[in-house]
């Protein structure tokens, strides 16, 4: 088994505290307060433990997971690009408009007949709305 | 006689017709998402904060709703056990042991029913356990100084991968990281801009409802593509209940064991529900000995587990109320929703908003009597529901997300933020990081920060200060061991565990 997920994991964690406790040293000093305690201090500790955990997993790393590959990574892919398309579109088309399509494309990418992911999806998308928009009060938007 | 007193008020509260309500659409809520497979309390609550907050319902009526979908998803969780053998999450696991099999015989209602009653006693036990416990550890939490309470955040962060936890690094890896985004931000005591980037967004830190509701409810639907369930699971019918009071007498004592069990276990540091059932389930098995057929549909080995995980669930709300450091993954959501009604949790809760606390335990109480009244009747329809494929619910659960994120916040910026905390929560679930300890870093680093400097300025800059009292001392070394032990003995227990688990469905398998 390999086991080059955790020591990757632990390069890029002991970069990320690297450059987290670097930027923690080039805040200016604030004007009159105590200096034992600045606002340095408690994330300097923290890139300070996270550069040894981050060392222990380099040295100590656990066997891999596996991975996504082929189909299903090419699957995840398109459903995180979905989700983001989804979070951009919702103030554009509307809210019933871009759930339906949204829930749709998932729903049938997870193995939904089309017709009925987008009949389900579309119903939901309504009753939702209207519940949101006129019992509850929230406005969603309704697009356009 | 005060607590009494107090208790009552709270009943008062909890039971205005309008709180009785909520009370009771979260308890039916809370079921359904228990006993949806893959979605767990932790999930439910996450998702529905933002709803409960947006709604701008009153601090206590929101309270009882998520605390009513808390004891719900606890209750629910057993039905997907009995009746698909998947466990809604980890403290259910215990119950499909002898619940499927029950079911398999045929006597499926009168195991749902078996779980019920005995949830609903270990509930009880453990609020009872709660009331008695929770206003003794505050007043003893007031002597605590700005030292102790450094040392308790410690001590949250190092038992919470708990006993059975796998690698105590990654908790902490989890710990440092949660820590690192809360401290994003306008620094309070001084202004200083910390990690903003100049990003007008950043200047008011990072949300923490929406990146646990990214954290979990996004990433359970990337890790369910990934693995897409066959889903043609064999249905189980429910027949008519045939429970008779006799037997329900017989399970008493075993019940009344399991929920003192998991109280113990609940409260705990590090321990939580999963250890709350597998301890009542092994004790009772040691107890009844030979005479019982554990994994072959025994009642108790249904009883026992159920009353040891909501007895657990309650214990764990016990170092959540009083000290402001939650025991399990659900409770720490609990703390999220606290934190974002403005309310701190700690020992000065119990004087400060007393009413809130006292109505949220009476809510517990209410909440659980409704849950068997409504779960004994009604199981038909969870059933039903339990039915709906997958692939429709989560994506319908993400928009119920979208749609909660969206109606606190009004801005795409935040959903695809939350995407992108989902997104960040299937690589952590896949690298085996633990996502609770992020969630509690983010909510307890403001507070952890400040206690540091409060201990640093009193003792003028001297470090030592951090262990130089008798109980600041205990609690570290209670901290250290706690991430220590399980490194020592934990992966002993685990394999214990998952050998129990594993005999017990080889065993099934060769019954059928």
């Amino acid at each position: 088994m390999s086991r080059v997920g955790d020591r990757l994991l632990g390069l890029l964690l002991l970069l990320l505290a690297l450059a987290y406790g670097w930027s923690a040293q080039q805040w200016p000093e604030p004007f009159g307060s105590a200096e034992s305690f600045g606002p340095e201090t408690f994330p300097t500790i923290l890139s300070i433990t996270l550069t040894l955990v981050s060392l222990f997993l380099m040295f100590k790393p656990d066997p891999d997971e596996a991975w996504p590959v082929g189909k299903s990574a090419l699957e995840i892919v398109m459903a995180v690009l979905a989700l983001f398309v989804y979070a951009g579109l919702l103030e554009l088309l509307g809210f019933i408009l871009s759930t339906t399509i949204a829930v749709s494309f998932l729903s049938w990418r997870m193995g939904a007949k089309p017709l009925h992911a987008v009949l389900i999806a579309l119903s939901c998308a309504t009753g939702v709305f209207l519940l949101f928009n006129y019992l509850l009060d929230l406005p969603l938007p309704l697009g356009f | 006689m005060e607590t009494i007193q107090y208790l009552m008020d709270g009943f008062a509260v909890a039971l205005t017709p309008q709180n009785l309500m909520f009370a009771l659409i979260g308890a039916f809520v809370g079921t359904l998402i228990g006993a949806l497979p893959g979605l767990g309390p932790a999930n439910g609550v996450a998702i529905l904060i933002p709803l409960a907050f947006s709604l701008a319902l009153p601090v206590e009526t929101a309270l009882i709703l998520l605390t009513a979908v808390y004891a719900g998803a606890m209750y629910g969780g057993r039905i997907s056990s009995i009746l698909l053998n998947i466990p809604g999450d980890e403290p259910a696991m215990m119950t499909c042991l002898d619940g499927y099999p029950m079911a398999r015989q045929g006597k499926a209602a009168e195991a749902l029913a078996i779980s019920a009653i005995a949830s609903f006693v270990g509930s009880l036990l453990g609020t009872l356990g709660l009331i008695a416990l929770a206003p003794i550890l505050a007043k003893f939490a007031l002597s605590f100084g700005p030292a102790e309470y450094f040392a308790l955040f410690a001590l949250a962060f190092a038992t919470l991968g708990g006993i059975t936890g796998k690698n105590p690094a990654k908790t902490l890896v989890a710990a440092v990281l949660g820590l690192m985004i809360s401290t994003v931000g306008m620094d309070i005591s001084t202004g200083t801009q910390r990690y903003t980037f100049n990003i007008l967004k950043l200047y008011e830190g990072i949300d923490f409802i929406l990146a646990i509701v990214g954290l979990f409810a996004i990433s359970e639907l990337l890790l369910f593509i990934e693995h897409r369930m066959k889903g043609n699971q064999e249905r189980i019918k429910v027949g008519k209940l045939q429970l008779s009071f006799k037997e329900i007498i017989r399970l008493i004592p075993t019940t009344l064991r399991g929920g003192v069990l998991g109280f113990i276990a609940g409260v705990l540091p590090g321990a939580g529900a999963s250890l709350g059932s597998f301890i009542a389930y092994t004790v009772e098995k040691r107890v009844i000995g030979s005479k019982g057929k554990f994994g072959d549909g025994d009642a108790r080995g249904i009883a026992a587990p159920e009353s040891g995980n909501n007895g657990a669930a309650s214990g764990a709300l016990v170092p959540m109320l009083t000290l402001g450091v939650p025991g399990s993954g659900t409770t720490a959501v609990l703390l999220a929703m606290l934190i974002s009604l403005n309310i701190t949790p700690g020992p000065l809760m119990f004087t400060q908003n007393a009413a809130v606390v006292w109505s949220v335990i009476a809510a517990l109480l209410i909440g659980n009597l409704l849950l068997l009244i409504l779960n004994i009747p009604m199981i038909g329809i969870f059933v039903k529901l339990l039915s709906i494929p997958t692939h429709y619910l989560l994506p319908l659960v993400t928009m119920i997300a979208f749609v909660g994120i969206y109606s606190i916040s009004h801005s795409s910026f935040d959903l695809g933020f939350m995407v992108a905390f989902g997104v960040a929560g299937y690589l952590l679930r896949k690298l085996e990081i633990p996502l609770v300890p992020i969630i509690l870093g983010m909510l307890l680093g403001p507070e952890m920060e400040k206690n540091l400097g409060h201990a640093l300025v009193l003792s003028d800059g001297n470090w030592l200060a951090l262990w130089s009292s008798p109980l600041s001392i205990g609690i570290w070394i209670v901290a250290i061991s706690g991430l220590v032990l399980p490194t020592l003995i934990g992966k002993g227990l685990r394999r214990k565990m998952q050998a129990d688990v594993k005999q017990e469905t080889a065993s099934l398998m060769t019954i059928n």
